[in-house]
């Protein structure tokens, strides 16, 4: 227990220890590199959507907008240098994120399939009606 | 074990004070990777917070393209894109506060995080700016009820006093999810804004150094989760494609 003891001291005063483990000290050159590229997305980001690419714009927006958002949180968040442990805790809700995505956008994209679900559907053909207008199915 | 008045983490110089860990743990490293660990899962839980917005956002987007197209273009992406900017650059300037708390500078630590306040503050302006914009179009789902009128097929709150959302389905459907997400994510700058300040006082004690940053290093994970949630919110309600 002692020498257990003398090494988390030892990395409580982690200010020798710039390379890795938990107390990881980022330089401030590293720091300004990631907000300059991170600025030079945002510009990316409005010009792409000054261009229409149809329904890749959409794609093209949130691509970028992974890009910034994984630079964030490897570096300005240091989850690049965390301990495994924090990687999975914060990293896990992504996953589950991407399965809320997946069946949402399933679900919707199954729907016009057989036609029974008309009502949630915005219609082409006909004057559109609010929901709750509409009547009762049988 | 004599750990019941816990073990103290000495000050690295003078003008700090030495941080005494909580008796239940057994060392400081034990302290600080329980914090975080706790930490991460409640940002994990932010995520699927807004995550469900999100989800609401694609949902109605694939729905109703045109409304969203619409809508988005009553928003000024201008004032979306200098937010943006005032967002991240005051994410560059809070890691660099946790960094001089990680290295002992105490003056650094006030000065960026002051930096960070101002963007806060300027944020939060701008997003005022914007909403009394929308209040001034009748678009703010605050007032008038959701009684639904047959005719204009329009909520009542949903007022559109300049007729610039005619033509569309569910006009109202755009601006609700763009309140919702902007008022949601604006509590959590206002929240992020507060824990600066309670650093700051900590700081200006020498409570922060680089034998212990752990509530530096915290507030900082917070406040970049803040930039991180609207890296997403500004293409999707500003630049709608």
């Amino acid at each position: 227990m002692s020498s257990h003891d003398s090494h988390d001291t030892h990395k409580a005063h982690g200010h020798d220890q710039q390379n890795h483990g938990p107390h990881h000290v980022t330089s401030s050159a590293t720091f300004l590199k990631i907000l300059i590229v991170l600025l030079i997305l945002t510009a990316i980001t409005v010009i792409t959507s000054r261009f229409d690419f149809g329904s890749a714009n959409l794609l093209i927006a949130m691509l970028i907008a992974a890009v910034k958002a994984t630079l964030v949180i490897s570096i300005f968040m240091h989850l690049r240098w965390d301990t495994p442990i924090n990687k999975i805790a914060f990293l896990c809700s992504f996953l589950f994120l991407s399965l809320l995505f997946l069946f949402t956008l399933a679900d919707q994209a199954t729907r016009s399939m057989d036609g029974a679900n008309e009502r949630t559907r915005a219609p082409v053909d006909k004057e559109w009606q609010h929901p709750s207008t509409l009547e009762k199915p049988q | 074990m004599s750990h019941d008045h816990g073990i103290v983490v000495p000050a690295p110089g003078a003008g700090f004070l030495p941080h005494t860990v909580a008796h239940h743990f057994d060392s400081p490293t034990q302290e600080f990777q329980s914090a975080k660990l706790g930490f991460w899962l409640f940002l994990a839980t932010e995520i699927l917070l807004f995550g469900g917005l999100f989800a609401a956002y694609f949902f109605f987007h694939q729905v109703y393209p045109e409304t969203f197209r619409l809508g988005g273009q009553q928003l000024s992406w201008k004032l979306g894109a200098l937010n943006t900017t005032v967002l991240l650059i005051s994410s560059w300037t809070m890691a660099m506060g946790v960094r001089s708390a990680q290295t002992s500078q105490k003056r650094k630590l006030l000065i960026y995080c002051g930096l960070t306040l101002l963007g806060a503050a300027i944020f939060m302006v701008v997003k005022i700016i914007e909403y009394k914009a929308k209040f001034d179009h009748g678009f703010l789902p605050v007032f008038g009820g959701t009684d639904y009128d047959q005719a204009t097929h329009q909520l009542s709150w949903f007022k559109d006093y300049h007729n610039v959302m005619v033509g569309v389905q569910n006009p109202s459907l755009f601006f609700s999810i763009y309140f919702t997400m902007t008022a949601i994510h604006g509590v959590h700058v206002l929240v992020g804004a507060g824990l600066i300040i309670w650093i700051m006082v900590g700081a200006a004690k020498g409570r922060f150094h680089a034998n212990y940053f752990l509530p530096v290093d915290l507030v900082g994970l917070y406040w970049h989760l803040v930039d991180l949630i609207w890296i997403f919110l500004f293409p999707l309600l500003y630049l709608v494609p």
